[in-house]
């Protein structure tokens, strides 16, 4: 019995420190980086030397500001993300809704083209989507970036998963009480795949927030800019090399929203994955 | 029989799909760039000296590549130039790097668009630009100045031998630097060395200021090895590029300079072994003092004096022969670029004329490190009292006298790539330095033959 | 699970009405998938260099593209660079997935914290993560080399020049990158597991080790294929770290299929071959995932 016991606690004691070394381990990155943006620009890094300086300072983050207009690049961000989140929250509930609920010739095939998009991801089309762009006359604009991203095959497919997963008696008792079909997805098929919904959504603001090739591809100026080609520019200062706490500072400011977003509503970005049924 | 209510959604819904197109339509008007937008006030005929100047816009791109404020400190010059042409509006694009500026140019040429009036851009990227078509000589307005040719030869000749191609001039310097060697001057008086003045010498001192696992003796970064590397080819006699078609790679003296890089860390310990990686961090190494000496840009320079607590030395790398030295030039100069109009272009040059003026070259450079481009400038007060300040700003200077011209030749990119490929399979000891410079003259020469 | 949609018998909804809904999807895709691959398959037989005004214009080469790069060393070695990257941080992910969601699947106290530390990287652009890890690459005293130095390790630390060492660190950032994502479908898996299958393997005195390996894992096999599809586009499709810690060097070592098209098409110039490497990298997307596919069918969806 004792042993038992024994051998149960020890496996936990020893699981428990590796999560914790291990998380500590994945966290450093993070960690360092903060910790170093507040280190005096004056005291370079070196052996035995990479952590805090002898004092604290906020002069990086000002000087990171004044060097590149964070403001403009976040609310380009801001408008990119959420003018694909709108579009794609529409496009994949309607599509969704007529792929798991209605009947029509060339369903399958559709929906197979439409499967093609996660097949062939955009980037290996950087360069004729680079040509449609500059031939619609979007070059150096938000919508470039956006509008591939209207449509999305992944989005489709689980909101077509989901709404399957309605029970069809709900839907029947719909249909038989005479709702029309938009009422039938507002009402019966849309409550319950609203965790779908937000997990899609999370994860696309999450990787169209930090997406970086095709906005360097099409866009040029501030106009358009998103936050992460702003901070590319910072490690290409081409003339002069690194400076490590201004870097950090750089690299804090464009993650900073999106992680403090991320610890606030941690738990519910967590459960909608969980329950999105994202089998 | 439809609702109401589902004629609506069906409405809502083909709008959605028309508005996408909509927005794109829309977008097309408004991007297109402003100085088609004010081409229609632009007259055809009428002479510029007589009549009222009509207004003119021109873009102009600037690549960012110094952690100064250059968009502050290039609208300042912009404010000053309009109110002194009050019928000509600049607009600047500070976009990214070089290779930003050059790739949208590229691009908008290609896609049909209109390309900005002036760009800076790396001057060594000339027969590129030239070849295709992107650019216009310089020579009419420099002829139409009333002392063109005094205007030219003010400028450094070092910084103008990427700006002339088939007997023209494309390109006038703007901001450039040179490879400068730095050492820590107080280290090498407490060790009674003397700044060297040969290959011998630096990799004496270099071996004899190295202390295993807490200095290096000198840092040479090589993960863009070409730019540092060509001083050591200079300054072993042969340059690696001789004309716009022609690159030297298997000469004998090349093949030695790329011998002396690997030696400094496999014969001599005083540096680290292979490519190295640290072209941003070597500048804090140094003022560390984790490096006794460091080759890096000229641009590095305040940057380091704000960190290093020990008087810092510059001077150009020495050559292979005592009392030789050499170095090179890079950075950008302003190109103007075909497409726009002769009131543009008149405008662009007025700008171009205003900011390369004496007092205005020496601010620049006092702000943002680079070399100031003309000879005059280094007469101003500004520049003189800055100089009494910061005496390693008026050595950096000094240096232009041993400088060779930057790698450029047709095709520069391929051949660029080649040879970075070839040199750092010689820095990691993958080949001989016969080897790869042998390969990287055959597949140069391959990338070049279309060119000739 | 739930049986297919009866026929539709509504005598209100008309006839067109799924072709708009699915409409706005179907152009998007038309015109940002299909029609580029087209284009693309077209381009790849003509030579068109944009840096150069004689070539300028596209001339007809056939299959010309195509021999250069199959015979170009530079080619061939991206192919197997690729592949290595491929294979080596899959596996990798997918296993440190699984491990990271097993630890925090517990109910300890605390356990939040180790999920935000494996999960955060996930949040983070790859730019600004790639930038932190050129630091911790340094050698002499870059973070990740002094770690490794407490470990005993007496090796090359010069990660970003050494040819041998290049690709590794890219993939390292990768796979630090991604278990964390990974984790949470392995997570979201294991908590719709039914609870009496632990139960009585422990009442029959299972080890942990043996729950995990004969019993968990065979249950997530969907999972795993699921997690391994994202994992495979992913390897193909992020270089964004590449282009901040290495530029594809030294030499070519660290250079991958789309790393290497960019450079093609943005940095040399060349139109023509861009447009043949696109056709290559579709060809290999979709026969990973046409064979996934088929995979997950067989499983049973």
């Amino acid at each position: 019995m004792n042993s038992a016991k024994l051998r149960k606690r020890l496996t936990a004691v020893s699981l428990n420190a590796l999560t914790a070394v291990l998380a500590a381990g994945w966290a450093t990155i993070i960690v360092w980086a903060v910790v170093v943006s507040f280190r005096p620009s004056s005291e370079p890094l070196g052996r035995g030397d990479v952590w805090f300086g002898h004092a604290l300072t906020f002069a990086n983050y000002l000087k990171a500001w004044s060097l590149a207009p964070f403001g403009i690049y976040y609310r380009n961000t801001i408008i990119i993300v959420g003018m694909i989140l709108i579009a794609q929250l529409m496009t994949i509930t309607l599509a969704g809704f007529a792929f798991a609920h209605q009947e029509f010739w060339g369903k399958k095939a559709i929906f197979f083209f439409i499967l093609l998009q996660l097949m062939i991801p955009a980037a290996a089309l950087l360069v004729p989507n680079f040509s449609t762009i500059r031939k619609l006359g979007l070059f150096d604009t938000t919508l470039a970036v956006a509008l591939p991203y209207f449509g999305s095959a992944f989005g489709t497919f689980l909101m077509r998963q989901a709404f399957l997963e309605v029970p069809r008696d709900l839907v029947d008792a719909g249909i038989m009480d005479g709702c029309s079909w938009w009422q039938l997805l507002w009402h019966i098929y849309l409550p319950p795949s609203v965790p779908t919904l937000v997990a899609f959504a999370l994860s696309s603001i999450s990787w169209h927030w930090n997406e970086f090739l095709w906005p360097l591809v099409v866009t040029l100026t501030e106009r358009s800019r998103p936050l992460t080609i702003g901070l590319v520019r910072f490690t290409q200062l081409g003339e002069i090399g690194a400076r490590w706490p201004l870097l950090a500072a750089a690299t804090i400011t464009v993650i900073a929203p999106l992680f403090l977003l991320f610890l606030i509503f941690q738990k519910q970005f967590i459960r909608s994955f969980l329950h999105s049924g994202l089998k | 029989m439809m609702s109401l209510k589902q004629r609506v959604f069906s409405l809502a819904v083909l709008l959605l799909v028309l508005g996408l197109a909509l927005a794109a339509c829309g977008s097309k008007a408004t991007s297109t760039p402003a100085p088609a937008a004010t081409q229609a006030p632009a007259a055809t005929e009428a002479p510029a000296a007589t009549a009222a100047p009509k207004p003119v816009t021109i873009e102009v791109y600037y690549p960012v590549a110094v952690d100064a404020p250059i968009a502050k400190i290039l609208n300042g010059y912009i404010a000053d130039f309009e109110k002194a042409n009050p019928n000509i509006t600049v607009k600047p694009v500070f976009s990214g790097g070089y290779g930003d500026v050059k790739t949208t140019i590229q691009t908008t040429i290609e896609g049909g668009g209109k390309p900005p009036v002036l760009a800076v851009m790396l001057a060594a990227d000339l027969y590129d630009l030239v070849n295709a078509g992107y650019v216009v000589p310089l020579d009419d307005f420099i002829k139409a100045m009333p002392n063109g040719s005094a205007y030219i030869n003010d400028f450094f000749p070092a910084f103008m031998a990427n700006s002339r191609y088939d007997g023209k001039i494309w390109s006038i310097p703007f901001q450039r630097s040179v490879v400068a060697l730095y050492y820590n001057a107080d280290l090498f008086q407490q060790e009674g060395i003397q700044p060297p003045n040969s290959w011998q010498a630096l990799a004496e001192a270099a071996q004899k200021l190295t202390i295993p696992n807490k200095r290096w003796g000198i840092e040479w970064p090589s993960g863009w090895p070409y730019w540092l590397f060509q001083p050591l080819a200079i300054g072993s006699g042969q340059n690696i590029v001789k004309s716009p078609t022609e690159v030297v790679f298997n000469d004998p003296k090349v093949i030695a300079a790329v011998q002396y890089y690997i030696d400094l860390s496999h014969k001599y310990q005083a540096m680290p072994e292979g490519v190295q990686k640290n072209w941003g961090n070597a500048p804090a190494d140094f003022a560390k003092g984790a490096a006794a000496m460091i080759v890096h840009s000229s641009g590095s320079l305040s940057g380091i004096l704000s960190q290093a607590k020990f008087k810092v030395g510059v001077m150009a790398v020495p050559g292979k022969a005592p009392g030789t030295y050499a170095t090179v030039t890079g950075g950008g100069n302003f190109y103007m670029l075909k497409g726009a109009t002769p009131e543009q272009q008149q405008a662009a040059w007025k700008f171009i004329e205003f900011i390369t003026q004496p007092k205005y070259a020496a601010d620049f450079s006092i702000q943002t490190g680079y070399i100031a481009t003309r000879k005059s400038a280094y007469d101003t007060d500004a520049m003189k009292a800055y100089i009494a300040k910061v005496p390693q700003a008026g050595q950096l200077k000094d240096m232009l006298q041993y400088a060779g011209a930057e790698l450029s030749c047709m095709n520069l990119g391929k051949v660029r790539n080649i040879f970075h490929k070839y040199l750092q399979a010689a820095y990691n000891g993958q080949m001989t330095p016969e080897e790869a410079m042998q390969k990287a003259q055959q597949e140069a020469d391959k990338a070049l033959e279309m060119f000739k | 699970m739930s049986a297919a949609a009866p026929p539709l018998s509504h005598r209100k909804a008309p006839k067109w009405l799924p072709y708009l809904l699915v409409s706005p999807t179907l152009v998007i895709v038309l015109v940002f998938t299909a029609w580029p691959t087209v284009q693309a398959v077209y381009m790849s037989f003509f030579r068109q260099y944009l840096n150069f005004a004689k070539f300028r214009t596209p001339t007809f080469i056939g299959l010309h593209n195509y021999r250069e790069l199959f015979t170009s060393p530079d080619f061939l070695q991206v192919l197997k660079n690729t592949a290595i990257y491929v294979a080596g941080t899959v596996p990798a992910s997918i296993v440190l997935a699984f491990l990271f969601a097993l630890l925090v699947n517990r109910a300890v106290k605390g356990i939040g914290l180790a999920r935000l530390g494996f999960f955060y990287p996930t949040i983070l652009p790859m730019v600004s993560a790639a930038t932190i890890w050129m630091f911790f690459f340094t050698p002499d005293y870059g973070l990740f080399n002094s770690l490794l130095e407490t470990l005993g390790y007496h090796g090359p630390e010069n990660w970003l020049g050494n040819p041998h060492l290049a690709l590794l660190a890219v993939m390292i950032v990768a796979i630090w990158k991604n278990a964390g994502y990974l984790m949470i479908f392995y997570l979201a898996g294991l908590q719709n597991l039914p609870e009496d299958v632990f139960e009585a393997a422990s009442l029959d005195g299972a080890s942990w080790w043996t729950q995990l390996w004969k019993i968990a894992f065979p249950l997530l096999r969907r999972t795993t294929l699921f997690v391994s599809t994202i994992a495979i586009i992913d390897a193909f499709q992020v270089v964004d770290h590449i282009f901040v810690m290495t530029q594809g060097g030294p030499s070519g070592a660290s250079t991958v299929l789309l790393y290497y098209l960019w450079q093609v098409r943005f940095e040399d110039q060349n139109v023509g071959l861009a447009s043949a490497l696109t056709v290559v990298l579709i060809v290999i997307m979709l026969a990973i995932t046409i064979t996934n596919f088929v995979l997950s069918e067989r499983e049973g969806a």
